[in-house]
């Protein structure tokens, strides 16, 4: 080859370079066109996922349009990513040549997100499933339905009613929040749940009787119980073992994360008269800020970093969960992370966690601490760096105050009170152990369950009439005005029938509370109270009745 | 022009026309055939990958819990870092490629005998950095692929008799994979092999032109014609050439596969399948044939077979007057080695 040709090829290359690398820089332009949301991303369907999308987008198309519009798909992450089921997995079916799983488990969203899924499985949210053996569901279960089938009283014109399935509160209320324990019916009428599955560590089922009893269709896919399934409760029961479900709140198929850091997406759940968290969000600065500023949140931005991204008001997210400029940005999806007070049961517990994230309620010291693995103060110190990107250190601190004195003002006060009353009351056998058969069950849940906690709920978010009307106010009126009398009308029951001695020992109960100085006024009377009261708005006002 | 040549030969006494004379050195004819030209090609991608190892370094962030995130800036958010990045992996692939296909040329065209031994020893230090540095590079990205084949290459080297272990604690900065493991691989990567192969390469050239390329007389040739042509600017035009080539191509790769991420580093979970990277195929496949021990020390073996080769094959060549013994020893060896690599790509464990 001469010289000539060989300088000629050179430049014919050189060319081709040239142009391959300003097509490197349309790529990046094109890339950062993207980004800002000056251009709608470019979606390429992975091949895997081809027949899906074609076939879907006639029959679900909301699906697919969905999808398009998630990073998910920006990034080519495609229907069999998410739902290919591996051999051994007991949900697993074939479908048009590919062997996939209806239901996308946390324990598959952590194949990519494996951090977010670890933080996530030691969350509250994850255990939120463990309401299927508490109180509340038996209020469901039982006390609104009822555990078994049973038959209807009479016809109902236009629809055949055959039995009335009693779990139907539970199916479609609780467990829509808290999650299902996924079901499938089984050949015999039963029903397969993750306990007769037994998962291994894979989360493959070890008790192959137990696959063998499912009931599977034509195709071969197995059925759902349909009281389990559909269900994105956070605390769902999956058939592999894991718990949860990540679609709970990054609604399906578009996974987005600006719907996931707004309010409305925790309001699915965390509303209504026992944990009105998003009411009162809604009544504190922080929420009215939110209302006003919603434009300046950036919610769209791609990390939401606080202090960086955004500083115009705090959502549910921003406190619990999200990064923020004091800790690099990184976020959590352990929700209890920063909170330092639970407020669910009916005494308020410090937060102090052992290694398992449970809470130590050890009362001896040395013991206490050799258990705590994370503490109550650790936790606020964490919430407090988030508080101390709009409030000063004092203001923090000075609300914290605050709050704790309103918990434990509740706690000494009336939940204390209230649970030693009932206690005794059963210990004396004054009234069952079945729970919600007498009126004073209902008032005492109605007082910690409900009143309770929306005062403390009210406390924690800043919202001072949920504190105070919706709290500390009901709880008072129906201690006091339905409690106490309650408790005493069953001892005089009691002693009416010859059971001096127990209606006696629940008197006294009674009597020592209301002989604190904080219940004293309602047995002694409080006219010296009101009498300075009268004064001091005499002092201010000018006269006496304003 | 002159005053400006007076003003540096006065500063840089140096003699140009003679500095010319000494690197213009005559080059074979044969080297005007493409595939003489392997060894220019892993020297070219070497740079390459300097370049863009020291962009990526300005960003990367070698520490368990800030590597993966690093690396993901790099690809997300970094302005052209996709690029770099993905020029930077598929440069050493190719490296690995070229390095292989170079040391396949020299074996089979015997220019490792006699007076060349040492610079065949040099050359497999050279393959052996490059197939290093290929692994410590996929370590760094911190997924799960990098952490789990760290630790697998920890264990193999544990079993390495007497000084197993310590060689283990050396890797690894400790018992197992911890939080010092990464910043070891990325000194490594970075700074110790580079270094190392930049020196190695100096030896080899300079061993090379020492010796002289070794010449070939093609049969066609004949025996009176012109038997060298001009390194500048003939061989230069020609290294340029392919040079290019080799750009176009890594840049069409870069543009057309990026490179990915894996899910992120999981020591809790162990992969159903995992698998290294295509150059590590045979000596994983050769793992899996024998017990842990027995492959890593017919392993060491084979490697000092090939180091010492040229000795033996001068012995062989001597014990068996055939003087291509080498070559039909070569054509097994390599049958092997892609029935192997094939082998392991071909089943999932």
């Amino acid at each position: 080859m001469s010289l000539r040709t060989k300088q000629t090829i050179i430049a014919g290359l050189s060319l081709i370079f040239l142009i391959s690398l300003i097509y490197v820089q349309r790529m990046e332009v094109v890339r950062r066109q993207e980004e800002s949301g000056i251009i709608k991303p470019h979606i390429a369907v992975p091949s895997s996922s081809q027949d899906c999308v074609s076939c879907h987008l006639n029959s679900t198309p909301g699906i697919i349009q969905h999808w398009e519009g998630s990073t998910h798909a920006e990034k080519g992450i495609g229907c069999v990513e998410c739902h290919q089921a591996q051999k051994g997995d007991v949900d697993g079916f074939t479908h048009y040549g590919q062997f996939i799983a209806t239901i996308v488990t946390p324990r598959d969203c952590a194949q990519c997100h494996q951090n977010v899924a670890h933080e996530f499985e030691q969350s509250h949210h994850s255990k939120a499933g463990n309401i299927l053996a508490s109180l509340d569901n038996f209020l469901a279960e039982t006390v609104e339905g009822s555990r078994e089938v049973f038959n209807p009283h009479s016809p109902t014109p236009g629809k055949a009613v055959s039995q009335v399935n009693g779990m139907a509160s539970a199916f479609s209320g609780c467990l829509q929040c808290h999650g299902s324990k996924i079901g499938f019916k089984a050949e015999d009428g039963g029903m397969i749940t993750v306990d007769d599955l037994k998962p291994d560590k894979e989360g493959h089922p070890t008790v192959q009787k137990a696959v063998s009893r499912i009931l599977r269709d034509s195709e071969g896919k197995p059925i759902f119980h349909e009281g389990t399934w559909p269900n994105t409760g956070i605390g769902r029961l999956n058939l592999d073992g894991s718990k949860g479900s990540c679609s709970a709140c990054h609604s399906r198929h578009d996974f987005s994360p600006r719907r996931a850091r707004q309010p409305e997406n925790c309001g699915k759940c965390h509303l209504g008269p026992d944990h009105p968290q998003k009411e009162i969000y809604e009544e504190s600065k922080h929420g009215v800020a939110y209302r006003d500023l919603k434009h300046k949140m950036n919610l769209d931005s791609e990390k939401w970093v606080l202090g960086k991204d955004y500083s115009a008001a705090p959502t549910c997210a921003t406190c619990h969960m999200s990064g923020h400029s004091k800790n690099d940005g990184k976020i959590t999806h352990d929700v209890g992370e920063r909170i330092s007070w639970t407020n669910r049961p009916p005494v308020s517990l410090v937060m102090d966690t052992d290694k398992d994230h449970k809470i130590v309620v050890e009362t001896d010291p040395g013991k206490r601490a050799e258990k705590i693995h994370d503490t109550a103060l650790a936790k606020r110190n964490r919430m407090k760096a988030v508080c101390t990107h709009c409030h000063t250190p004092s203001y923090v601190n000075g609300f914290y105050k605050q709050y704790d004195d309103l918990v434990i003002l509740y706690n000494e006060k009336f939940a204390k009170s209230g649970k030693k009353i009932i206690a005794s009351l059963r210990k004396e056998g004054l009234i069952t152990k079945t729970q919600f058969d007498e009126e004073i069950e209902w008032t005492w849940f109605y007082l910690w369950h409900h009143e309770g906690r929306r005062a403390r709920h009210g406390a924690s978010m800043m919202a001072p009439d949920y504190t105070h009307w919706h709290g500390m106010f009901e709880v008072a009126d129906r201690f006091y005005m339905e409690l106490i009398p309650q408790a005493r009308e069953i001892a005089k029951h009691a002693s009416k029938e010859g059971l001096d001695l127990k209606s006696s020992r629940v008197n006294r109960v009674i009597d020592q509370i209301l002989s604190r100085p904080e219940h004293k006024w309602f047995k002694e009377g409080a006219e010296d109270a009101m009498k300075k009261i009268r004064k001091n708005m005499k002092s201010r006002y000018g006269h006496r009745d304003v | 022009m002159s005053h400006v040549s007076n003003w540096i030969q006065k500063r840089i006494p140096v003699d140009f026309n003679k500095l010319s004379d000494v690197t213009n050195e005559p080059v074979p004819n044969h080297m005007k055939l493409w595939w003489f030209c392997l060894g220019g090609t892993p020297a070219y991608l070497f740079m390459v990958q300097i370049i863009t190892g020291i962009l990526l370094a300005m960003y990367y962030q070698a520490g368990p819990s800030v590597a993966y995130e690093s690396v993901r800036y790099i690809t997300e958010e970094v302005a052209f870092g996709w690029y770099i990045r993905s020029l930077h992996k598929w440069a050493s692939i190719l490296m690995v490629a070229a390095v292989i296909l170079h040391q396949m040329r020299v074996y089979f065209t015997g220019a490792y005998r006699k007076p060349r031994e040492l610079n065949w020893m040099v050359g497999m230090f050279l393959l052996l950095c490059t197939l290093i540095l290929g692994f410590t590079g996929y370590s760094l990205v911190f997924e799960q692929l990098s952490y789990w084949g760290a630790t697998v290459a920890a264990n193999i080297t544990d079993t390495i008799p007497v000084l197993g272990t310590i060689m283990k604690k050396m890797l690894l900065g400790g018992d197992g994979y911890n939080e010092h493991t990464l910043s070891r691989f990325f000194i490594l990567h970075g700074a110790v092999l580079p270094v190392t192969m930049i020196l190695l390469v100096v030896v080899h050239i300079a061993l090379i032109r020492l010796h002289g390329v070794t010449e070939f007389q093609s049969n066609e040739e004949p025996p009176s014609s012109k038997r060298h042509f001009d390194f500048f600017p003939d061989h230069v035009l020609t290294e340029l050439m392919l040079g290019l080539v080799l750009m176009i191509l890594l840049s069409a790769l870069a543009t057309v596969f990026p490179a990915s991420m894996g899910p992120v580093a999981s020591p809790l979970q162990t992969p159903e399948v995992i698998k290294p990277e295509w150059y590590f195929y045979v000596t994983f496949r050769w793992l899996k044939l024998f017990s842990l021990t027995t492959a890593v020390v017919s392993m060491g073996f084979i490697v000092f077979i090939m180091f010492v080769w040229p000795f033996i094959d001068a012995w062989l060549v001597r014990r068996t007057k055939v003087s291509e013994i080498s070559v039909w020893i070569g054509i097994v060896a390599v049958f092997i080695i892609v029935a192997m690599t094939v082998w392991e790509a071909a089943v999932q464990h």
